[in-house]
């Protein structure tokens, strides 16, 4: 390969290139001035937050999860649900169906980081910065210190009421402390919620019983009364041999297990009712060493019980029997035979449920050691429903307020008014009451459905205390963010955190808490699935991607701004928003 | 370290040893395999650099020229199509003075759709103001890849490594690895001319007026010129630390030879074959392989050529209705001398036709039988159709 070297031009590099180069500020020319599009940050509502009843801002709360700002995620929940260590274990979470994120891959696991969040404030103690609104001097007696008494008590602090809360039994929690076995919602996780209520400047007063007059000498301390007494009462199965021995309340039972006195069982057990009462009674048993059966008189798609209730019960071994109604209880030589009545569906009733007809003559009997009835409750007493029909009655969706001629008014919240008897729509219906009690006193009975229609979350009508209070995030649009709104190419596909839960036959050997704690990471990793549909999560892109720089770093909760001197408006930003929390309008000259 | 690499994996062994900051590229074969090892290379940290995912060639130039505007060293690779939708970006990375380097593998253009060999796609580039070297062998890919990032630097213009498709770009060879810290002193960090800086903000190739526009094409022109001597002292640094060296042309035995037979590419390995057969049973025959063609080494190319009685150049490209590109190109360096050889120019190979022994057999036979060319070029081993 050997060459000479050929000879060479003697050309040298110019010391300097000639390229164009403008050290001039090319601020002069506004091409804010060619615009007729204008983009603009607008933040809209995620499914999620307006399918929950509680209204919670879960969208910004996955957000400040995944930044790992904790407490802050903690903090928002609080603002609309005093429960997060509660509804994190036992919530229906009606939010995760809606899930955006479900039409991409799995829904985001939003259940399972509340109660993150709530294990990390409880871990480290955190104390709520949550301050009331304002301070007034009206002060509310609130009746039962179950889910919806106590949410009520913090929405009351919230907006700045002073309250009391009377309570029947020892302690307060209700439902919550009596009638929620402890595998799926432990003391010490219920403890902590209800504590931070009472640091809230609420007085308890437990052991209490209320008569019926209170109502009527109330006025002379308080300026209103909420009832929130719950449904306590086991209706009659009107059959024969209801009375028998070993024939008892499922509800006084898990109250016997909570109290550490739980009846020795052995044997067969039946259980009547199909909600979730009626499945925690039968883990129950099969947690005290007794096979349990249920006995429910629809299918199983009828029952009231969550569905994953039921997934959990039957995996614990509970028998389910479906399309049978006991007709007599009779006594036996070692127990207990109930007669059942083959039962078929026919057509559908009013409120959608199938309507169940006697196959006739197909009757069975079933031999048991012992009966537990957990059929739909009742008021324990009349006068813990709102009365029928008076003048001044105020229905509302959660709750029902009345204000007697001569009296002060009094708001009905929780199981007996709700539709949906479960802790997030008690919550719910103590923060529309607790909002409609405000609106009352400050503005006037007028002034309460516009008031309430313009504090709820999007359609769903979720009212969010953070609307109510006119927080930064009231400005949102009550626009639904649908999964095509999406900019999806910003996603990856990420399979939703498995739940790590106790070992299948781990669980019917105690009461321990089957669901375990996961680790920041974990949650972390989860909460970053979350699109944070129509939410600014800072993420930047409209920034990077705007051709005129026009998007500026500011010192604000935003964190950035348009400079419209110099943004020509051409939309980018808002198609590269991934999660629709900008919108592109047409400008109008004025 | 030897080790036995395919063409490609040579280039992105060049690309790990050159240390550059910034790559981009879009999948298209033969050149994918390039990308893909680079790829691999940045994830795993063998690299330093950030690999940027575009939608397109264009977009993958585009992606150079702002990083390369911003100082750092780039490359990114392409083949066939994808050089073709970065035509607009390879006028503006010279024009904008940007030392760009980037492995060009020599693919047919369609339709009909071929992946295969055929340099048409580079040299349809070659009014773009861009470096172009020619490269016949894994280790040459390699070296000159190492070479171009110096070359380009040196002078301001962007720098194209081309080689042949599969021939080259999938044919695995020994191919001799440089230790990093000999790379190193071959090729030390960038110190670039054109840098935008926050701290010092201007705006770069805006409207250039006539008044300045031409005096600006006029320095890359001279940039130009400027290469092949900034070629040659690249060449003397490399060789003293690596002992290697290829010249802007390679001549074989040119001195005394009555027929010389102009390559590039892969052709002229087959061709050194051929030379050697004929030598043996007395020929006077010789070969002269062009590297550079951008700038085209005019001077090496007549001194070279210029005793000889034929020239035939041999062209797997065509440039419809004027021939063989090399073929002008020679023609062009040829025309003013007083004295001249006659210029057969030979279209072989196209879309990846294998040029074997025998097609350079009838080639030479046409040579021997005739004592100028037919026609402006000449089609080797059409088929009845």
């Amino acid at each position: 390969m050997k060459s000479k070297r050929p000879p060479l031009k003697q050309i040298r590099m110019p010391e300097k290139l000639l390229i164009s180069r403008s050290h001039t500020t090319s601020e002069g020319n506004k091409t804010g001035s060619w615009r007729y599009l204008m983009p603009r940050y607008y933040e809209k509502t995620a499914p999620c937050s307006t399918t929950c009843p509680a209204g919670e801002d879960i969208g910004r709360v996955e957000m400040l999860n995944a930044q790992g700002f904790f407490k802050e995620a903690w903090e928002t929940i609080l603002l609309e649900n005093p429960f997060p260590a509660v509804c994190g274990r036992i919530c229906f979470h009606p939010c995760e169906m809606v899930c955006n994120r479900r039409q991409f891959d799995e829904a985001v696991s939003i259940r399972s980081l509340e109660r993150f969040v709530a294990d990390t404030a409880q871990r480290y103690k955190l104390q709520s910065a949550l301050q009331p609104a304002s301070r007034h001097k009206e002060k509310v007696a609130v009746i039962g210190a179950g889910p919806a008494g106590l949410a009520a008590a913090h929405f009351l602090y919230l907006l700045g009421y002073p309250c009391d809360v009377f309570e029947t039994l020892p302690e307060p929690g209700g439902i919550l402390r009596w009638g929620l076995p402890r595998y799926r919602l432990p003391l010490d996780a219920l403890t902590p919620e209800i504590n931070r209520i009472q640091q809230e400047g609420v007085s308890f007063f437990c052991g209490k019983p209320v008569r019926h007059d209170f109502l009527e000498s109330a006025g002379e301390t308080y300026a209103a009364v909420f009832m929130t007494c719950g449904l306590g009462r086991m209706p009659h199965l009107h059959i024969p041999g209801e009375e028998s021995a070993g024939v008892s309340g499922g509800l006084d039972f898990l109250r016997a297990i909570v109290r550490d006195a739980p009846p020795v069982l052995s044997g067969t057990v039946a259980v009547i009712g199909g909600g979730n009462t009626a499945l925690d009674v039968a883990r129950c048993a099969r947690r005290l060493g007794a096979e349990a059966v249920i006995l429910y008189r629809r299918r199983r798609q009828d029952m009231p019980a969550f569905a994953e209730e039921i997934e959990m019960a039957l995996a614990e071994g509970v028998e389910l029997m479906e399309l049978c109604a006991p007709i007599r209880i009779d006594p036996s030589e070692d127990g207990l035979r109930i007669t059942l009545q083959q039962m078929k569906p026919t057509t559908l009733d009013g409120d959608g449920r199938i309507r169940v007809v006697p196959d006739t003559n197909q009757v069975r009997t079933l031999a048991v050691a012992h009966v537990f009835k957990a059929i739909g409750f009742e008021a324990a007493e009349p006068w813990h429903l709102p009365p029928g029909e008076p003048e001044n009655l105020l229905k509302l969706r959660h709750a029902v307020l009345t204000r007697p001629p001569k009296g002060i008014p009094v708001v009905y919240c929780g199981d007996p008014v709700t539709e949906i008897q479960s802790v997030v729509h008690a919550v719910a219906s103590a923060k529309e009451g607790v909002m409609a009690l405000d609106v009352l006193f400050r503005k006037g009975s007028r002034a309460i459905t516009e008031e309430l229609s313009a504090a709820a979350t999007g359609p769903g009508g979720a009212l969010s205390m953070e609307c109510f209070r006119n927080g930064e995030r009231a400005s949102r649009s009550p626009h639904v963010v649908a999964y095509e709104e999406i900019n999806i190419d910003y996603f990856e596909y990420a399979p939703r955190m498995v739940q790590p839960r106790l070992l299948q036959s781990e669980r019917v050997a105690s009461f321990t808490e089957i669901d375990l704690k996961i680790s920041a990471s974990m949650a972390i990793r989860e909460a970053e699935r979350c699109f944070n549909c129509g939410l600014c999560n800072q993420c930047d892109n409209c920034r990077i991607f705007c051709p005129d720089l026009a998007v500026l770093r500011e010192d604000s909760s935003r964190g950035r701004r348009i400079e419209y001197d110099y943004c020509k408006g051409c939309g980018i930003c808002v198609v590269e928003c991934p999660r629709n929390a900008m919108v592109l309008e047409e400008e109008i000259d004025s | 370290m030897k080790q036995v690499l395919e063409g490609s994996h040579a280039v992105a062994e060049a690309v790990r040893l050159a240390k550059v900051h910034v790559i981009s590229a879009y999948p298209i074969t033969p050149q994918t395999h390039i990308v893909e090892r680079l790829s691999d290379y940045c994830a795993n940290g063998s690299i330093q650099a950030r690999f940027l995912r575009v939608e397109s060639e264009h977009s993958a130039l585009a992606v150079m020229i702002g990083a390369a505007s911003t100082g750092m060293r780039t490359f990114t690779a392409t083949s066939s199509q994808g050089l073709a939708l970065m035509h607009e970006l390879l006028h503006w990375s010279s024009g904008a003075r940007l030392p760009i380097v980037m492995a060009e593998v020599n693919r047919a253009l369609a339709p009909g759709w071929n992946i295969w060999a055929d340099q048409t796609d580079s040299l349809s580039q070659r009014d773009t103001g861009w470096i172009q070297l020619y490269c016949e062998t894994g280790q040459e890919v390699l070296d000159t890849t190492l070479m171009a990032f110096r070359l380009a630097e040196a002078v301001n213009l962007p720098a194209m490594v081309v080689l042949d498709a599969f021939f080259l770009s999938h044919t695995y060879e020994p191919v001799d690895i440089p230790a990093q810290d000999e790379a190193d002193r071959f090729l030390p960090p960038i110190i670039p001319r054109v840098q935008l800086d926050p701290a010092n903000p201007c705006a770069l190739n805006q409207l250039s007026p006539p008044g300045v526009y031409m005096e600006m094409r006029h320095q890359i022109h001279q940039a130009m010129e400027a290469t092949l001597g900034e070629f040659t002292a690249t060449e003397e640094e490399f060789q003293r630390i690596f002992g290697r060296r290829y010249g802007m042309v390679e001549a074989v035995h040119c001195e005394d030879a009555e027929t010389i037979l102009v390559t590039s590419g892969t052709i002229t390995s087959t061709s050194r074959q051929f030379i050697r057969d004929r030598r043996t049973i007395g020929e006077k025959i010789g070969l002269l392989k062009i590297k550079l063609f951008r700038p085209f080494p005019v001077d090496s190319i007549r001194r070279y050529l210029k005793k000889a009685r034929k020239i035939a150049v041999i062209d797997r490209n065509c440039s419809f209705g004027a021939g063989g590109i090399f073929a002008q190109e020679v023609r062009a360096a040829l025309c003013g001398l007083s004295r001249r050889p006659h210029v057969f120019g030979f279209i072989a190979g196209l879309g990846g036709r294998d040029v074997t022994l025998d097609t350079l057999a009838v080639i030479h036979e046409y040579i021997q039988t005739h004592d100028r060319p037919d026609a402006e070029s000449i089609w080797i081993g059409l088929q009845e159709v």
